[in-house]
């Protein structure tokens, strides 16, 4: 793949109120290809925002380079960058109709007013706003102000598209709905994204690659599927989606299966692969890599959420330690105080190496 | 359900409010058509001599004689409210941009004794009149400025630009950076911005500094009484001095020309605003 976007060893501090240095950007690397879709996820505070501000220019960088098809950027204003951004307020001009909005780009770039009404109108249509250009954006739905801040962002064909957190302020079903048109627009344009959230199933719905940060390091970076199933550390692994976590120590190993029991006595199989007797390790599984069945850890269920066609339980082992979560179907026999035993795929289960 | 004797008591007080504020201008308006040229606290029959007189209608020669010492003349009075408009129109000018750029300055930019700055701006809004007045003077007279319009125009843009950068500030500050730097982020220079953006957002607030600075200019007596030379008189100056030799019943018509203009400001002033933010 191509790469259209490099930033290495990028570094940013802030001087904090009590006058210490922090870093919101420590050392990260990253390469962004062309037309891929790519979220940046972490935590409040993680420096996912202070990246993504550093590429449209609105921070500059205490060390490090980016550069975007191969044009260095680190001395570039905002306003020379070929990268356009959907804010997270929408940030847009109240002032101005629609139409005037969206074709701000092309009104500053001196483009004539009869090609800029005609990309407006195909703006428009592309966000599904068709003949909406004569609206104040006061007089709009936060859906369609949403959708108003996208065709802005895309009129002037950036290579790469900047999404700062724009779906956190509507509702579920309309968030899940944008999420799915994002993607189609993304594909459609063929042009990259760069996606902030700190909603990790939206992360996992839309992007092609994610990049798990923490306190301005990169901790992960891998296709969704990778970073759920394959975690590199504890802290990804509970970022991303529900986890159970056992530390481990590893029992005996016979043929491709490991036996490992935890402190208070929990035992849980494991792949062999790599695994030595006596070893501390730290056995991850997610709630749907259990099912309730005769064999496998005896528990009682402690509580139970109802989530339609699925059921969420909380196990509680009879050996003792933390309730395992688990998801079950719905009438599997796993009301409140019910005695259980959950087995599992040992296949499934992903291995840390650090207990 | 309603407290009858409480909502009673709050209608009385209501009224009584507003008798206390208008009743004074009622007055005054009043007695502007009053033909009484001696004691005009005395009602004899309804005229309107007064601004006959004011606006160099009548004549005056076939009236009681003294009637035509009572406003000097004509001419001095009108002489005295083009030199308030010509002030209010260039330190409106002025201090519009002055208060406006200081406005965005603090609020957009970091830099060294910010908070400093800001105090600053406040103090000559505290400041009494009469200090402003005298330190404005001394001021003057001792970089041997010789008193005229212009130092009538310097003294007013002294605290009137604060007045402009208090309204506006508080305009900027419920403006969302995010605006910019979408404007920056579409390619827009700063310049560009400021000119499309920060601007016509800031409109409003500016337009009522503005509004606020001209009718505080127009108004002001205590500072343009100390700054003022003997050539270049303002129309509250003028007034004060044709009330220090007895109240005439000209000062009544032309407390309701200002009255008047003053709503006719007020109103547009308002309507543009609800225009701007339909």
């Amino acid at each position: 793949m191509a790469a259209l976007l490099e930033i290495s060893a990028a570094r940013r501090e802030f001087v904090t109120p009590e006058g210490g240095r922090l870093a919101a950007l420590d050392g990260v690397d990253l390469t962004v290809g062309a037309n891929e879709f790519v979220t940046l996820l972490g935590p409040s505070g993680c420096g996912k925002t202070t990246l993504l501000r550093a590429i449209s220019g609105f921070e500059v960088l205490d060390n490090g380079t980016m550069r975007l098809d191969g044009m260095d950027l680190t001395a570039l204003p905002p306003f020379r960058r070929p990268v356009n951004t959907v804010f997270q307020s929408y940030a847009l001009f109240g002032h101005m109709t629609v139409a005037r909005n969206v074709g701000y780009a092309l009104e500053v770039a001196g483009v004539g007013k009869a090609s800029r009404d005609a990309q407006v109108a195909e703006a428009l249509e592309k966000v599904g706003l068709a003949g909406m250009g004569g609206r104040r954006p006061g007089q709009l739905s936060g859906g369609q102000r949403q959708r108003v801040a996208l065709a802005r962002a895309i009129i002037a064909k950036p290579r790469l598209l900047l999404l700062d957190e724009p779906l956190s302020a509507l509702d579920r079903n309309l968030r899940q709905q944008m999420q799915l048109e994002l993607k189609t627009l993304q594909h459609s344009l063929g042009i990259a994204f760069i996606f902030v959230t700190h909603d990790q199933e939206e992360a996992l719905t839309m992007s092609d690659r994610i990049v798990v940060m923490r306190a301005g390091r990169i901790e992960q970076i891998g296709s969704p599927r990778d970073i759920y199933r394959h975690p590199k550390n504890r802290f990804v692994a509970e970022f991303i989606g529900e986890t159970n976590l056992f530390p481990v120590t590893v029992d005996h190993v016979a043929g491709n299966i490991a036996l490992g029991r935890t402190a208070d006595g929990v035992e849980l199989q494991l792949p062999a692969t790599g695994r030595s007797v006596g070893e501390q390790v730290t056995a991850i599984l997610r709630p749907a890599d259990f099912t309730l069945g005769t064999a496998g850890i005896p528990g009682q269920v402690t509580r139970e959420v109802y989530l339609g066609s699925d059921l969420y339980i909380f196990v509680q082992p009879k050996a003792g330690g933390p309730e395992i979560r688990v998801i079950a179907r719905d009438g599997a026999g796993a009301a409140e105080g019910a005695a259980v035993h959950l087995a599992h795929d040992p296949t499934s289960v992903h291995v840390l190496e650090a207990a | 359900m309603r407290n009858p004797v409480g909502w009673a008591a709050l209608t009385a007080f209501s009224l009584a409010f507003f008798a206390f504020i208008y009743a004074p201008l009622f007055v005054i308006i009043g007695y502007s058509f009053n033909s009484n040229p001696v004691n005009m606290m005395i009602w004899e029959h309804f005229t309107f001599d007064w601004y006959a007189g004011l606006l160099g209608l009548a004549d005056r020669t076939t009236d009681v004689s003294n009637r035509a010492a009572y406003v000097e003349s004509t001419g001095q009075m009108l002489a005295a409210l083009r030199t308030s408009l010509t002030v209010a129109v260039i330190t409106t000018t002025i201090s519009t941009v002055l208060g406006t750029a200081t406005a965005i300055a603090l609020a957009r930019y970091r830099f060294r004794l910010r908070g400093v700055y800001n105090g600053f701006l406040m103090l000559p809004m505290m400041m009494p009149d009469i200090v402003l007045g005298i330190g404005l003077l001394i001021f003057f007279v001792t970089i041997g400025m010789n008193l005229s319009m212009l130092t009538i125009i310097i003294g007013h843009c002294t605290f009137l630009a604060s007045y402009v950068f208090i309204i506006v500030q508080a305009r900027i500050a419920g403006i969302d950076p995010a605006l910019e730097e979408a404007s920056a982020d579409l390619g827009a220079s700063e310049w560009v911005t400021l000119r499309k953006v920060l601007l016509p957002q800031l409109a409003p607030g500016i337009l009522g500094g503005a509004l606020l600075a001209f009718v505080i200019s127009m108004d002001d007596l205590v500072i343009t009484y100390f700054v003022s030379g003997t050539g270049d008189t303002t129309l509250p100056v003028f007034i004060f001095g044709m009330i220090r030799r007895g109240v005439k019943p000209e000062i009544n018509a032309i407390a309701t020309l200002i009255i008047l203009a003053s709503v006719v400001i007020a109103a547009l002033g308002l309507w543009l605003r609800s225009r701007k933010t339909d």
